[in-house]
């Protein structure tokens, strides 16, 4: 009996790391976009070669956590709602990390563009980042809190960020149109605004599976608007 | 209503009535059935011996008679043990008697006894048998018996009488245990209903019980114990509302984390701090409540070395807010409990000024390191031979001569500012017209307009009351307004000076151009020392980056303030807002 209860104990206090170990990644990768994006605005290299260096520790933690996760699976055999939680966890896992390539992303093409002279000022790229950032951000408030309401609006908050990446995507269309030299950077900050939207994709795949794991039920590949309102 | 108490006593004193009535009611009945049966026996003997003083066959002859009135039954037994009579039975049915055990007795001592069950009868009997003589010879004997039942309905009754006083004892015993349990159990009842009232919290009153036996002293007992117990709940709610208050009044944050790592408490600071209501963050980790990886690596390096420990951890990105985190060890009330106290000490303002402190000493460095190189520069280029080339020195000289020109500015604005900082420079306030001095300012910068063909508009109202400054002050403050104006306005701009009264017994100068204009997030830094909105440009056009900061420092001293609204690309507008002269001050 004693045993019993200090297998749980010991399965509990696993379970618990796992979930402190995953929202230490997140809040890695959230400061990783954040600092990409703010070395991209600011045009600060020397932040953007941090980023890219702190890649190798989100990297890490990745292998850590899946480890982590079969181990679990393996030993303690957990079933209903630890088993969610658990195939949950090697899911965001795999957002998070990649969530972090793309910071690496960013502050590669931040490095680029901070060569040559700033295009125009960016208006739309900043309120998409923060669009971006806040989803994921409350992605993981959702999964800390287990707060289903919260993750639906990161699923509807998707549709801002599409829209601002086609109106991006228009605009630097006329400034290609307009003058040939602006190509190589439109390009490029289109690519950014590109892998911001695929950032927003991954913080509604954390937010998906945020309602699985506290209801049960799949979410994924439905329209945002037909839940919850 | 318990009545455990009362069912003991009542128990009780029905057990011992009861025994003692059991055990009197054995042995008086064991004593009156000895009494009765020796009682019996004598009168059958005697009655027996009377008879037999008769002749035999008188006796055989009237054994109906004389059994009826012995009230017994009779038996005539000859010597042989042959019946020769008996008052109830046939002679003949009835077999020889010699061998039973009362005859043989008789035989012997002339009487005989004996209690037996009665074959013919069937009954338990009493028999007693007398030797019938006749001058010394024995001729038979007379047997009389009686059914042994006669001494058990004797004792019947006796019985009665007992069921009686076990009744009586019974009813006894019922009133005095009530009788008891009431006069001990309710103050015992209004005790435990204190106690009871006592232990949820409710420690107030007194408990009146005013006997002055065992349950009156513990009454007593358990008073003086509330009445100490009071004081020392009492005294640990001061301490404990001491150290509230000084926790929730401090503008630090104070967090407590559990032995498990969980956020225990947290104190007004902390919430004020970090904008999160006490529920929010309540029984989370670190990491869950704050998602900060930093705060998450200084508790794990804490816990490694589990000393005080300090660390200077960001938060946040807009804007960042720079905290002083102090880990220390908090000891719970319980023993073993370990936990953690973190300190949350906001350094954001200090850690600006810091910066602003490092970023000015760089700065006047920078400053003035630069016209410094240019000067030696070109005084080490004549010195190797350019000044055969006179060309080349009018133009040498005319560099040396407006760096040297730039590094006086410096220095100058600089004595400005550390005159002001350090308030040297005293402020002679006087009642001074407006337009008079910004006159003066316009001669001073009116080349420069016309040389940058710039429209100059002024729309200055011809009552406008004075103002309360310092002439030299005032005219500095214009001077360096009006030469922003002029540096940052492209070629054929307009420069519009405008002024009016304010609503708060105010004037208020605006000096608007169509210059380059500023971001909006670099407003608020204007007033900052070298710090300049477009860097390359404000060098360029020979500013100090002093400026502005001596105007924002000048403005305060006049009581006044400046205000900044600007937008890129279409101009910027500077109101300054002077206090009117009044004739008390």
């Amino acid at each position: 009996m004693e045993e019993k209860r200090h297998i749980r104990i010991q399965y509990d206090k696993e379970l618990r790391d796992l979930k402190d170990k995953l929202i230490y990644a997140g809040a890695l990768t959230e400061k990783a976009i954040e600092q990409g994006m703010s070395a991209l605005l600011n045009r600060d290299t020397e932040l953007a070669t941090q980023v890219i260096a702190n890649d190798t520790l989100i990297d890490r933690l990745d292998t850590e956590i899946e480890d982590k996760c079969i181990r679990l699976l393996a030993l303690r055999q957990p079933a209903a709602r630890d088993l969610r939680f658990i195939t949950t966890a090697i899911k965001i896992n795999g957002h998070l990390e990649r969530i972090g390539d793309m910071a690496v992303n960013i502050a590669e093409k931040a490095i680029i563009l901070n060569q040559e002279p700033l295009l125009k000022p960016y208006i739309d790229l900043p309120r998409m980042a923060e669009v971006a950032q806040g989803m994921i951000k409350e992605s993981l408030d959702a999964f800390i809190n287990e707060d289903v309401a919260l993750a639906h609006k990161v699923r509807r908050d998707d549709q801002i960020i599409d829209n601002l990446n086609e109106q991006i995507f228009r605009e630097l269309l006329t400034f290609m149109m307009e003058n040939p030299h602006t190509i190589h950077r439109s390009l490029i900050i289109s690519q950014i605004s590109k892998l911001l939207e695929r950032v927003s994709d991954h913080a509604e795949g954390i937010a998906d599976m945020v309602i699985y794991m506290v209801t049960g039920q799949s979410v994924r590949h439905k329209p945002a608007s037909a839940e919850n309102g | 209503m318990n009545l455990r108490l009362f069912h003991k006593f009542f128990f009780a004193f029905l057990a011992v009535g009861i025994a003692v009535v059991i055990v009197a009611g054995y042995l008086i009945e064991r004593e009156l059935r000895t009494d009765l049966s020796a009682r019996i026996d004598d009168e059958i003997a005697a009655e027996a011996r009377i008879i037999a003083l008769m002749p035999a066959r008188e006796i055989a002859r009237n054994a109906e008679e004389l059994a009826r009135r012995a009230g017994a039954r009779l038996t005539l037994i000859h010597t042989t043990g042959e019946v020769i009579a008996d008052s109830e039975r046939d002679i003949s049915q009835m077999d020889n008697h010699l061998t039973r055990p009362e005859i043989q007795e008789a035989r012997l001592r002339g009487v005989g006894k004996a209690v037996r069950y009665s074959t013919t009868l069937k009954k338990d009997m009493i028999y007693l048998t007398v030797a019938l003589r006749e001058g010394s010879k024995m001729t038979g004997y007379i047997r009389l018996s009686r059914p042994v039942t006669e001494i058990d309905l004797a004792t019947l009754g006796m019985a009665t009488t007992v069921i009686a006083i076990v009744l009586a004892i019974v009813g006894f015993s019922l009133t005095i245990a009530l009788l008891i349990s009431l006069k001990i159990l309710s103050p015992i009842r209004r005790l435990t209903a204190f106690a009871g009232q006592v232990r949820t919290g409710n420690i107030s009153g007194t408990l009146r019980i005013d006997t002055r036996d065992e349950i009156g002293q513990l009454a007593g007992c358990i008073n003086d114990m509330v009445t100490a117990l009071q004081e020392k709940i009492q005294t640990a709610d001061v301490e404990k509302r001491k150290l509230e208050s000084v926790f929730s009044s401090m503008r630090e944050g104070v967090l407590v984390l559990d032995d498990e790592n969980r956020i225990e408490s947290v104190n007004r600071g902390m919430k004020a701090m970090t904008g999160r209501q006490s529920a929010d963050v309540i029984g989370k980790t670190l990491l869950e409540a704050f998602r900060n990886s930093k705060l998450h690596d200084a508790l794990e390096r804490y816990r490694e070395k589990e000393e005080t420990l300090c660390e200077e951890i960001v938060f946040g990105h807009h804007p960042p807010v720079i905290m002083d985190v102090t880990f220390s060890n908090f000891y719970g009330e319980t023993d073993g409990e370990q936990k953690t106290m973190l300190v949350f000490h906001d350094v954001t303002r200090l850690k600006k000024l810091e910066r602003i402190r490092t970023d000015f000493i760089a700065n006047v460095t920078h400053e003035i390191r630069t016209p410094l190189t240019a000067i030696i520069g070109f005084v080490e280029t004549l010195r190797q031979g350019a000044l055969d080339d006179r060309g080349k020195i009018q133009e040498f000289l005319q560099i040396i001569h407006s760096n040297a020109q730039r590094l006086n500015r410096l220095v100058d604005d600089l004595l400005i500012l550390t005159g002001i900082e350090s308030g040297e420079t005293r402020f002679h306030p006087e009642q001074l017209p407006l337009d008079d001095t910004l006159h003066q300012v316009l001669t001073v910068i009116a080349e420069r307009i016309s040389e940058k063909k710039l429209k100059l508009q002024q729309q200055i109202p011809q009552d406008l009351p004075s103002i309360r400054a310092d002439r030299d002050q005032l005219m500095q403050i214009l001077l360096n307004i009006l030469d922003n104006a002029v540096k940052f306005t492209p070629e054929g701009g307009t420069i519009i000076i405008s002024a009016s009264t304010g609503p708060e017994q105010d004037l208020i100068l605006q000096i608007t151009d169509t210059g380059v204009g500023i971001p909006k997030s670099e407003i608020p830094r204007l007033g900052e020392r070298f710090y300049r909105a477009d860097k390359m440009r404000s060098r360029e056009l020979g500013g100090t980056g002093l400026g502005l900061s001596i105007v924002k420092h000048l403005m305060k001293v006049h009581s006044g303030r400046m205000v900044i609204e600007s937008a890129p690309g279409r101009g910027t507008t500077v109101s300054l807002h002077f206090p009117l002269f009044q004739e008390s001050t």
